[in-house]
């Protein structure tokens, strides 16, 4: 089980003639994710999604707030104990291509942090080698003629599965997807996510799928719940499948419509709208509602007032004029 | 009577030629190696009509940007066009002319968006500046109405124009850069335009709103466009023709709609199944077997698709599939159209 409670990022930027400024990167998150569970975390890029994920496997220090591993705190925690403990969360990248070591070969690397765990395990070299086989195996490689390749050697979705089977060497029980699949072929995509779905059924791994593709999430996490983050806040969250088929927030509409329509199998969804204007980090902290300068269906008091996370049958939304409208594609 | 049927023909076959703003006929390009030369395009024929959309799909190192640079005779070393005709608007062949005359044809016929647009701008010079630059390599006498025009497509695009023209690439996002290459690819009236891969590197709403304005100035400006992208989705969205490239060959093309709603060959088929979807039942996502196409794959005999083909039979191995017409101008390139993926 892990949980984040109200946690808050600020970063600090250092402008050159000018004050200090301040960016508000997340703002009072809560999740909980059980274990074997998984979460969704949609938004588009700057929007401080990636900042959760980075705060939970302890890259990053929380400005304020908490998260709970299995009942324990880790920011009060003493290092030896933090690290042991966020042995059990792995971080999987984004870029396949920067987070191998170009002058290792799949099995230096594979080895390196199993020798380790065979030392705390007190195994031989023989364990070593097995497990090796086991867990590229596990991931869809063979490992007789991957393990002597370097890097450079592999295509892009090999790659994201290497470094899957190197974040399972410390046996973790959370993995962080943070946009696995955005650097891979679209042919290639659902092979890493169907690794991903497998994992979490069968091995009991709980996931959270950080994304801006709406229809991977679907894929992943259609039992679980998915949150919308605009802006470091959550805006809205509920089951996957509620939040696609009636979103209640401007925002989450917007991500839907934007979603290609696959022409002869779809029909686009009868309140479908585009977003023109670009997300901008605003200078000053703005008042009202975070989405308030690209909302189409904003009105005087958005501009005064921030609405909060707000609960309304079975789903939470944070907007003062909810309304449900059909944006999402629809088969023929 | 038999000279009048020839001469009928010939002139139907004329204003074909002229609905066309690119024909392009058996085009043929290789790799040299030092192992020997491996095609990356292989007898493709591909026809742009004029004023309208075109898809092309392929994965990664498939030879659709190849083919998209054979087209306009920019195949740089180790590649070599070693066969075909591009014929651009039923006049000249792109590939006999003087590099002079390519080079003007480039810009003010063709334009081109790059895949990394940070790539194709020159970092140390404001966008502004690169503007009159091009001007001046195409002999623009009028450089302030140039410029004047440039700000107007900028504004369309939703820039801030001023602002824009005064910076260097480095101070534009991903966005804007794409939005950027598409106004160099307009600001010399070219008819034809091609994008290769330009939203890939996109967020979902620019992705969004960029497909919208290049569908919008298509549509004012009546522009002939070729899109390149491994994204089914992008294509399946904004074209009105889809071409499926697989391994350097032409498996399937036709009208978008037709080709998504039955597609025939399996290679087709696996990949709108393999992308997920927000309609319908996700859990019938299936992943394409096998890898991706290599250069061990153009060694094959027969069909280049065999060992990742779900419905292959051992003869499919002893010739290449042509592409055939299954209905009207929808062409596949497979000798078990029709047969059951689960047999």
């Amino acid at each position: 089980m892990i949980e984040i409670k109200n946690l808050q990022k600020f970063f600090q930027i250092k402008a050159k003639f000018s004050n200090h400024k301040t960016v508000h990167a997340v703002r009072n998150v809560n999740l909980a994710i059980p274990s074997g569970g998984a979460l969704c975390l949609i938004g588009e890029s700057g929007c401080g999604k990636t900042t959760i994920g980075r705060m939970l496997c302890g890259m990053e220090n929380p400005s304020s707030g908490s998260i709970i591993i299995d009942g324990q705190d880790i920011s009060k925690l003493k290092r030896g104990a933090r690290a042991k403990l966020l042995q059990k969360v792995q971080l999987i990248h984004q870029d396949p291509y920067q987070a191998l070591n170009p002058t290792h070969t799949i099995e230096q690397m594979m080895k390196a942090t199993l020798k380790k765990m065979a030392k705390q395990k007190k195994k031989d070299a023989d364990w070593i080698r097995q497990r090796m086989d086991e867990l590229l195996k596990l991931v869809g490689l063979d490992p007789e003629t991957i393990l002597f390749k370097y890097p450079h050697m592999l295509s892009g979705g090999q790659r994201q599965r290497v470094i899957i089977a190197r974040a399972l060497t410390v046996e973790p029980e959370m993995l962080i997807a943070d946009e696995v699949v955005s650097m891979i072929d679209v042919s290639l995509r659902l092979g890493i996510l169907k690794l991903l779905r497998y994992l979490r059924e069968r091995h009991n791994i709980s996931i959270l799928f950080i994304t801006h593709d709406i229809a991977s999430a679907r894929y992943l996490g259609n039992d679980t719940e998915l949150y919308v983050v605009y802006k470091g806040m959550v805006i809205e969250r509920g089951r996957t499948e509620r939040v696609i088929r009636s979103p209640q927030h401007p925002y989450t509409q917007a991500l839907l419509s934007a979603m290609p329509i696959l022409k002869g199998i779809e029909k686009p969804g009868k309140d479908r709208f585009v977003i023109t204007s670009q997300f901008r980090q605003s200078e000053e902290e703005p008042r009202g509602c975070l989405f308030a300068d690209r909302c189409p269906f904003k009105q005087s008091i958005c501009d005064e007032k921030r609405p909060e996370l707000v609960h309304k049958d079975d789903a939470y939304h944070a907007c003062f004029f909810p309304k449900v409208r059909q944006v999402a594609a629809e088969s023929i | 009577m038999s000279d009048t049927s020839t001469v009928n023909t010939e002139s139907a076959f004329k204003d074909q030629k002229q609905k066309m703003a690119i024909s392009a006929r058996n085009i043929n390009v290789v790799y040299a190696t030092p192992t020997g030369d491996i095609p990356a395009v292989r007898d493709v024929d591909i026809d742009l009509p004029k004023g309208s959309i075109t898809g092309i799909i392929g994965e990664s190192g498939s030879g659709k940007s190849t083919l998209i640079m054979a087209i306009m005779n920019a195949v740089t070393k180790p590649g070599k066009i070693t066969s075909g005709s591009v014929i651009l608007n039923g006049e000249n062949d792109i590939l006999q002319l003087s590099s002079e005359k390519q080079r003007k044809i480039r810009g003010k016929e063709i334009g081109f968006v790059f895949q990394a647009a940070q790539n194709s701008l020159n970092p140390l010079r404001r966008i502004g500046q690169q503007i009159l630059d091009l001007g001046r390599a195409h002999e623009v006498n009028d450089l302030r109405e140039l410029i004047k025009y440039a700000k107007r497509l900028l504004i369309r695009l939703g820039l801030d124009a001023d602002r824009v023209l005064a910076s260097y690439q480095h101070e534009l996002s991903g966005g804007m850069r794409q939005r950027v290459g598409i106004m160099f690819s307009l600001v010399l009236n070219a008819n034809i335009v091609f994008l290769d891969e330009s939203t890939t590197a996109l967020d979902m709403l620019s992705q969004a709103s960029v497909l919208e304005i290049i569908r919008e100035l298509q549509k004012e400006k009546n522009l002939t466009i070729a899109f390149v992208s491994h994204d089914i989705g992008v294509i399946a969205d904004l074209s009105e023709r889809i071409e499926i490239f697989y391994a350097g060959e032409i498996v399937e093309e036709g009208k978008t709609s037709e080709v998504l709603a039955s597609p025939k060959h399996p290679y087709t088929k696996g990949l709108i199944k393999a992308i997920p979807k927000i309609s319908g039942d996700i859990d019938a996502a299936e992943p394409l077997k096998g890898s991706s196409p290599d250069y061990r794959t153009f060694k094959q005999k027969g069909c280049l698709f065999y060992d990742r083909c779900p419905i292959r039979t051992n003869s499919c191995q002893d010739s290449r599939p042509e592409l055939n017409i299954t209905n009207r101008d929808h062409k596949v390139a497979c000798f078990r159209v029709g047969a059951n993926d689960r047999d």
